[in-house]
């Protein structure tokens, strides 16, 4: 009996010993991350039998156990993966919003400063004065610089975002390669011998699967062998076993500017959809690009080429200082095209910006279907519009043309009109004189009328439909001098020439109507009143009108026309791409706040299973040490027992 | 639910960490004075703000105009005042000079007169403004407008307005046509002129003539004819537009002539006075556009010829002339009148539309303040609030962190 009293306390000796090493290795790991709280299972010793029973034979520890919820884990691993994704987005999304709202750094302020320099005292109320053309001049490359150097922004975001995109592959590949190999010394530390739990190995493949979760939403499950599978994106293995798939980041095949995420396969890259890589620093950063970068970058630019283009028509049907009638202000930046890389054909597709008036803010994609039948999807909405004819076609404002090679079918193109609009605007003109501020034909009412009919000053037709159609560069006749003849009260014949040059008559005999337009070479009047015989209107080239700025006065009402997209003016548009990123970036903070929010509610109730209580703790040493003492004193009444017994043969 | 060691630390640095970035941002909203400091804190007011700025910028540059139109219009108006005056000073001149009393010499002098004064009108309707450019060339502000070669004058510049955007719907010219002021004055009465034929060669002049029925009036020309046969002076008055006798009305083949009794056609009446010869007509004809400057130049001539009782020829010709003018300068002043008036209505407007722009960008502002603006009083007790629950946080997190059994150990 003695010696079994030996026996029991060296056993518990052993437990309260072993119970005293795991709680100091809780003590060690209580700020590791993803560490599991651990705990020894004790039970009794198989009991001797006597005839009076079975006497116990002490304490064994059975296994050493972590505290672990399988669910509670995951859903930290997935609300992680979440959080990383906002605040990725996040961290981008708000270099936008703020770059656009900022009242020195946007659009509007230059926007404003342009159009002050055209109206308000400006070129419209003293066409005369060269310093006021030259701040016209001044005002339009602060625009345009203003332009380029938002967009340029955006571009050097796109940059960070492409870097970010890098960097999260390679932290991902390096992640996949440690679990691989974590994922053989799982293998080899459960043996069919030996089944119990290498609790730290498996805390520390939590621990990398948490930290791949902070790049991309990764997925674990348990295989047979008792190792574990990460899959990513659309069920793509990152780990299987002790294999570990390499990402690698690869020219996009639609795009081929654009920096994509692809699994490499036997050297080679399998392109995957990017849509599918949710979650973490890396789905943050693409669902930015392709949700707010590229809206962004394609309002921006939408509003750049609209402004371009209307501000150049309006410019055009002006007359400069010299004389000349006006060119264009600005260049309008031109749509960018691109191959498809996988297109198996020679054909080469432009884009040219035909009527900005339409233009959108989408991308489009161009399939050809063989023969001569393309399909034009607009990717906004993906709204297709079959074009049986063959090139070119003119949709939504852009003119499509085959210019060069034999597209096969299925090849396809992406347009993306708009997306380096903000960085292609540049001025045309850099010389005061030929800001176009004068309207290129005059009125005028000759002295001896003896009727009370007066003449509107002329305006120039925006579509001339006499004698060229491709007004109004090319229109020289427009600048041609012509004499209104009244013949009677009621009648009247337009002839070209202007006394006391030679009047030829080309028309004759037009009726009179008070108020009503007259419209000739491309420009248009009303005369109104009672016109008498013989009496003369002389519309003439508007040379040397220093003092109009009749032209400039519409230039500057562009300001608040609905120009874009038809329905707003510039500053409108872009009103509305700030609300729109505005909206997005509160969006993104309220969901970032509120996952983060999330996390520390699961992070907690996954902590309370798992997680280190110092308190808890302090009081198990406490515990395992009274138990060790104890034992150590039952040894002691044995070896007093002994004594005593050995002292009875004295 | 246990409390671990690492949670805690976890969640106490998270919500110091969420304390930390309220406070900035309240803390930068004070320093900016702004409640939105990027769109995301408000879109909508946002790109309502950037809106209003549009308008409020777009109400400065009209208000910057109209300071300019006013500029331009007050100093139009200053010259056509000037030339008022100059013509009330002429009309003046002229009355002296009709004087049938004064000498040959005196009216010489008085034409030399005239001609100064008609320099002195030709310079203010060459006016500039302050940058140089001419008031009243219209389009052409680079170009002299009125040129005087000899005896006609000729306007060079155009009728171009000069429009200028005084309002968001209201675009107003800043200038007056040349031609309407100075170079669109009616001959004889304004209605219909009378002029002596050019082989006249008996002594009598003619009245400027008035419309008596202006529903007879049918815009033809007509000419009285005087015949002197045995020493009885008859007339009648021919349409020569369709070349048919109107007075006396046929078959009467003509009417006695007495001098300065009314001679009356067409809704109009003449009073012819003198003794005309045989053969000397009369023309009236619709009024045309003659110009200020020619109706003083001309005068200035006829009073340079030299008049004499015993020459009662150059004495008709001489009041003919000086009626003449006189209604030429009534009829210059009332066009210089006619656009006074309407420099004087855009100033006006002007006037209306500055207080109308002062309001809105009173409102604009007003608006862009409840929109951007901080509510400093909201945005200091939020702020001290928030100072206080991270105070509480940091203070409470301490305490919590110093219990621990081990204390007991």
């Amino acid at each position: 009996m003695v010696g079994s009293i030996y026996n029991i306390g060296l056993t518990a000796l052993n437990a309260a010993q072993a119970g005293l090493v795991t709680t100091e290795h809780n003590i060690a790991n209580a700020n590791t991350a993803n560490y599991s709280r651990q705990q020894n299972v004790q039970s009794a010793n198989q009991p001797q039998f006597s005839g009076s029973g079975y006497f116990g034979q002490g304490v064994n520890i059975a296994n050493v156990k972590r505290a672990y919820s399988d669910f509670l884990t995951k859903q930290v691993f997935q609300e992680q993966a979440m959080a990383a994704q906002y605040d990725a987005y996040y961290a981008q999304i708000q270099q936008v919003d703020s770059l656009l709202g900022d009242t020195n750094s946007g659009l509007l302020s230059a926007v404003q400063g342009f159009f002050n320099s055209v109206n308000g005292v400006g070129v419209a109320s003293t066409p005369e004065s060269q310093s006021a053309r030259q701040s016209m001049i001044s005002a339009g490359n602060a625009l345009v610089s203003r332009f380029q150097s938002i967009g340029q922004t955006l571009t050097d975001i796109n940059t960070s975002v492409e870097r970010q995109i890098s960097s999260s592959v390679a932290t991902i590949n390096s992640l996949a390669t440690q679990l691989a190999s974590l994922n053989q010394s799982i293998m080899s530390a459960q043996t069919a011998v030996n089944t119990q739990a290498p609790n730290d190995l498996l805390d520390k493949f939590d621990n990398l699967v948490a930290q791949l979760n902070q790049e991309i939403k990764a997925t674990v499950v348990q295989q047979s062998d008792g190792s574990f599978g990460v899959y990513i994106g659309n069920g793509q293995p990152l780990v299987l076993g002790t294999q570990a798939t390499q990402l690698t980041t690869v020219r996009g095949n639609a795009d081929p500017t654009r920096m994509e995420v692809a699994i490499s396969s036997n050297g080679a890259a399998v392109h995957i959809d990017q849509t599918s890589l949710q979650g973490g620093k890396l789905g943050g950063v693409i669902a930015f690009r392709t949700n707010t970068l590229d809206a962004a970058q394609n309002s921006l630019g939408q509003i750049a080429m609209v402004f371009a283009d209307s501000f150049n028509k309006q410019h055009s049907m002006g007359m400069d200082l010299n004389g000349a009638l006006g060119g264009n202000f600005f260049n309008v930046p031109t749509p960018t095209t691109t191959a498809n890389l996988l297109n198996a054909g020679t054909g080469v597709v432009s884009t040219t910006l035909s009527n900005a008036a339409t233009l959108t803010a989408s991308d489009y994609k161009l399939t050809f279907n063989g023969g001569t039948s393309y399909t034009l999807l607009r990717l906004s909405d993906n709204t297709a519009t079959n074009l049986p004819a063959g090139l070119p076609q003119t949709v939504d404002g852009l003119t499509f043309t085959l210019s060069a090679g034999t597209p096969t079918a299925g090849d396809s193109f992406l347009i993306r009109p708009t997306a380096s609009g903000a960085g292609g605007i540049t001025m045309a003109i850099s010389d005061p004189n030929k800001v176009a501020a004068a309207t290129p034909v005059r009125s005028g009412a000759a002295l001896t009328n003896l009727g009370t009919g007066t003449i509107s000053a002329a305006t120039v037709n925006a579509t001339p439909t006499t004698p060229n159609p491709a007004h109004p560069t090319t229109d020289l006749n427009l600048l041609q001098p012509i004499t209104i003849t009244f013949t009677s009260a009621t009648t009247y014949n337009i002839s070209t020439g202007v006394a006391p040059a030679a009047l030829t008559p080309v028309v004759i005999g037009a009726a009179y109507t008070a108020g009503s337009t007259i419209s000739y070479n491309g420009w248009s009047v009303q005369i109104s009143g009672a016109p008498k015989t013989t009496d003369v209107f002389t519309v003439v080239p508007n040379s040397s009108a220093k003092t109009d700025g009749t032209n400039a006065l519409k230039l500057s009402g562009l300001q608040t026309q609905t120009t874009v997209g038809g329905s707003l003016s510039y500053v409108g548009a872009y009103a509305q791409l700030v609300s729109q990123v505005g909206s997005k970036t509160n969006e993104i903070k309220v969901a970032s706040d509120s996952q983060s929010a999330i996390v520390t509610q699961v992070t907690q109730a996954q902590q309370s299973v798992s997680g280190v209580n110092l308190d808890e703790e302090a009081s198990n040493l406490m515990r395992y040490q009274r138990a060790y003492q104890a034992a150590g004193k039952a040894i002691q009444i044995a070896n007093t027992l002994f004594d005593t017994i050995l002292s009875l043969g004295r | 639910m246990r409390l671990t060691n690492y949670s805690v630390y976890d969640v106490n640095v998270n919500s110091l960490n969420q304390l930390q970035v309220k406070l900035a941002h309240s803390q930068q909203q004070l320093s900016t004075g702004r409640r939105i400091v990027t769109p995301a804190d408000d879109p909508a007011a946002m790109a309502r703000s950037m809106e209003i700025t549009q308008a409020d910028s777009l109400n400065n540059q009209y208000a910057a105009n109209r300071v300019a139109i006013t500029n331009t219009l007050s100093l139009t108006e200053n010259a056509l005042s000037s030339a008022t005056t100059l013509l009330q000073d002429i009309k003046t001149i002229a009355m002296t000079a009709g004087n049938t009393s004064i000498s040959n010499a005196d009216r010489q002098v008085k034409a030399t007169e005239l001609q100064g004064r008609l320099t002195d009108l030709l310079a203010l309707a060459n006016s500039t403004d302050g940058a140089g450019s001419y008031l009243f060339s219209g389009f052409q502000g680079g170009t002299v407008p009125f040129v005087m070669n000899g005896a006609s004058t000729s306007y060079l510049g155009d009728d171009g307005q000069r429009m200028i955007q005084v309002s968001s719907s209201r675009t107003m010219a800043s200038n007056i046509s040349g031609a309407d002021a100075f170079m669109r004055v009616k001959d004889g009465n304004g209605i219909f002129s009378v002029t002596p034929g050019a082989g006249n060669t008996g002594s009598s002049y003619s009245s400027m003539g008035a419309v008596i029925n202006p529903a007879a009036m049918n815009g033809n020309s007509y000419q009285v004819q005087f015949t002197v046969a045995a020493g009885v002076t008859t007339y009648v008055v021919m349409d020569t537009t369709t070349a048919t006798q109107v007075a006396p009305p046929l078959p009467a083949v003509s009417s006695p002539y007495v001098s300065g009794q009314a001679i009356t056609f067409g809704g109009m009446q003449i009073n012819v006075t003198g003794s005309p010869a045989n053969g000397d007509t009369y023309n009236v004809q619709p009024s045309q556009n003659t110009n200020v400057f020619s109706i003083i130049s001309n005068f200035a001539t006829a009073l340079a010829n030299p008049v004499s009782t015993s020459n009662p020829a150059s004495q008709a010709a001489f009041t003919q002339s000086l009626n003449t003018a006189l209604a030429g300068l009534d009829s210059a002043l009332s066009s210089v009148l006619n656009v006074r008036t309407t420099v004087g209505a855009r100033l006006s407007e002007v006037d209306i539309l500055n207080s109308n722009g002062e309001a809105l960008g009173a409102q604009y502002k007003q608006a862009m303040s409840q929109l951007i603006d901080l509510d400093y009083n909201k945005a200091i007790s939020d702020f001290s609030q928030q100072l206080t629950m991270l105070q509480a946080a940091q203070k409470s997190f301490k305490s919590m962190m110093d219990m621990t059994l081990f204390n007991y150990m």
